[in-house]
């Protein structure tokens, strides 16, 4: 039961450090915003559950949709004007921040809003009766993986097997050489922003099946995400499907078993062992478990390849 | 009158935040993302610490520290008002507090990150600043969680005057953080600073040591604004963990900071000036906003959404801020000023 939760929560934390690390590759400004991302997500199915009577899982391609829309508006209106400036990497930080709470702000909008017109509250809100199980598993356990197994191999056929990833990756790595060779790094870059938006708004769609969602749900979860992503190495994609599974893991189980010898209080402070984690990969390996030389073939097969002196 | 009252206190504990942030973005080129946690750190010396100092003294003893809390207002309370001096040395003695805890947290939540570049800097400063925050919020055994606890009145002694008194007390910590901040940004240490913000590498290669100077930048940035969640939980007479949120005391000092300027100390007032009419303006007319734009919601959205576009505005068309950063003129540059302009002039 507990090992089902910890896998349903890994796989969406890997939804959302994919993206997350995708466009930190490609813009080099880590997403604070990310978590916010997915909470826009879970507002969108809630629509469509509360407007149209759809149900959550069918109503995924366009929650998958309209968060690409999302992540190239983001990145189209609001980062690249201040790229093309030539703003620094912390003024870019500072405009995710800025960009989380103006999401915020339309979430919690937007969710008084959807109670007026539904009658409904909306600011809180859990999916958890909607599920079906199967052989006493619940439904998101089978949705999730079989999306981020989806998701595993579209990318991979996609960086390794086509023109288009090739192009992808040569922009991920050498942004000036791959200019150089006639990509359009511009597309790549607005390609991966419709891909981390949508990943994230889809992780966002299954959450509520997990845990209650609030407006701010994206400011709680952001500890997690960066915390999985800089675990595994934020500069990796294998990386940051690592970094999520250690983290989810580590975070359920660990809290669980603590809680059985400290008392149930202990629940609560989950997010602590990512922060210890956190730390302890930062003093010890700080470019993530992915970049440290495990002498392993199956790991180094698995790098990709990146390139610090950015 | 009374607007001009939470005018004067949100201006002087913002001013002490923002001042602060501007010592360790706008100088030291720290991207304090956690800046929060200071701030939440000094409420706690007050209302976790100084509260179980206290009840040790009058020996007072209950089951939680939210009962605790109140019977330690009770009792310190008539003390004060028989003994006014015992009011100022607590008073004095928690902001002392305060600020050393400051500084200590300051120096412990930047060790994890303080060889890494900036992005990772402030994405750790973030989290452990959230997870803080996550856990006091949670535990009702540091100062009480959500249910808060009771802080005593120090100026309870200045009876009907006691806002106007304490507001000009934050008045004048501002002002001496202000002279305090100033001063710092004009010694060699303020310059240090700046060039480390500049360029790593060269005062690395001039044999300064970067870690030890951004342990000490927190130190000292930590410090200032524990003193700001001190004055806020004393004058409030009471801490709730969930009035320390990211938005409020690590976003809003970054627009003020990067509204007035970064860098430049007047400048940074002049954003705290602007940025608390412009908090203030909307907290009052919320409702006449909210009637005459027709906003199906309440005002807070309307006003994250405002201030996190107004941040945005700002980064674009006036990353410098207000004031711009002005170079530091000290005796030697002074001369070859002199001279250069004496040259041009003859």
């Amino acid at each position: 039961m507990i090992l089902e939760g910890a896998l349903v929560y890994s796989n969406l934390l890997a939804m959302l450090c994919i993206g997350l690390t995708l466009t930190y590759i490609t813009t080099s400004v880590p997403n604070f915003a990310q978590g916010s991302f997915a909470v826009f997500g879970s507002y969108m199915s809630l629509t469509f559950l509360r407007l149209f009577s759809v149900h959550p899982y069918q109503s995924i391609p366009v929650v998958f949709f309209l968060g690409g829309v999302l992540g190239i508006l983001v990145y189209l209106l609001i980062l690249k004007p201040l790229i093309k400036k030539g703003a620094s990497v912390v003024i870019l930080m500072i405009t995710t921040l800025a960009l989380d709470l103006i999401l915020l702000g339309f979430i919690g909008a937007y969710s008084e809003f959807l109670r007026n017109i539904t009658g409904k509250p909306s600011a809180k809100f859990i999916f958890t009766p909607h599920d079906f199980t199967f052989n006493g598993l619940s439904g998101v356990l089978f949705v999730s993986t079989f999306l981020i197994t989806a998701i595993l191999i579209f990318l991979s056929i996609l960086l390794y097997k086509t023109k288009f990833g090739i192009a992808l990756r040569a922009s991920m790595e050498k942004p000036f050489l791959a200019e150089v060779m006639g990509i359009d790094v511009e597309k790549m870059r607005i390609f991966s922003w419709f891909l981390s938006g949508s990943f994230a708004a889809l992780s966002g769609c299954l959450l509520p099946f997990r845990q209650e969602i609030v407006p701010a749900t994206g400011s709680i979860i952001i500890v997690s995400i960066f915390a999985a992503s800089i675990v595994g190495g934020i500069y990796s994609l294998a990386g940051a499907v690592v970094g999520a599974y250690l983290i989810g893991f580590s975070e359920t189980l660990l809290t669980f078993h603590l809680s059985n010898l400290f008392g149930v209080s202990v629940l609560l402070y989950s997010r602590v062992i990512s922060l210890v984690i956190l730390s302890l990969t930062l003093l010890l390996a700080p470019r993530g478990l992915t970049e440290v030389k495990f002498r392993w073939k199956f790991f180094s097969a698995l790098r990709s390849g990146s390139d610090y002196t950015r | 009158m009374e607007i001009l009252f939470s005018f004067a206190l949100w201006f002087g504990l913002y001013a002490i935040v923002a001042l602060s942030l501007n010592l360790e973005y706008g100088f030291a080129g720290i991207p304090n993302f956690g800046k929060a946690l200071a701030v939440l750190v000094g409420a706690i010396s007050v209302g976790g610490i100084m509260n179980r100092i206290l009840a040790y003294f009058y020996g007072i003893s209950e089951d939680n520290v939210i009962s605790l809390s109140s019977s330690v207002r009770g009792i310190v309370n008539d003390a004060i008002l028989s003994d006014p001096v015992l009011g100022i040395v607590i008073f004095l003695s928690s902001i002392t507090l305060a600020s050393l805890l400051g500084a200590v947290a300051g120096v412990i939540f930047i060790l994890p990150s303080v060889k890494l570049k900036q992005d990772y800097l402030a994405i750790t400063l973030l989290a452990i600043s959230e997870v803080v925050f996550l856990v006091t919020n949670y535990s009702t055994e540091i100062v009480g969680g959500y249910y808060g606890v009771s802080v005593p009145d120090v100026f309870t002694f200045s009876g009907n005057y006691r806002n106007t008194f304490f507001i000009l007390v934050i008045l004048l910590f501002a002002f001496l953080v202000y002279f305090f901040v100033e001063r710092i940004s004009n010694s060699p240490f303020g310059r240090v600073l700046k060039a480390m913000r500049e360029n790593e590498d060269v005062l690395k290669a001039s044999g300064k040591n970067i870690i030890v100077l951004r342990i000490k930048a927190a130190a000292i940035g930590s410090a200032i604004a524990s003193i700001a969640g001190a004055l806020f939980s004393l004058y409030s007479l009471n801490v709730i963990a969930s009035s320390f949120t990211r938005v409020e005391w690590t976003f809003y000092p970054f627009l003020m900071v990067l509204l007035g300027g970064a860098g430049n100390n007047k400048g940074v007032l002049a954003g705290v000036a602007v940025f608390v009419f412009a908090k203030i303006f909307l907290t009052m007319f919320k409702f006449e906003i909210t009637a005459l734009l027709n906003l199906p919601f309440e005002a807070i959205w309307f006003e994250y959404m405002l201030f996190g576009i107004l941040m945005f505005l700002v980064l674009y068309y006036k990353p410098e801020g207000i004031f711009k950063e002005k170079p530091i003129f000290t005796k030697p540059i002074k001369k070859v000023v002199y001279k250069i302009s004496g040259a041009k002039n003859n």
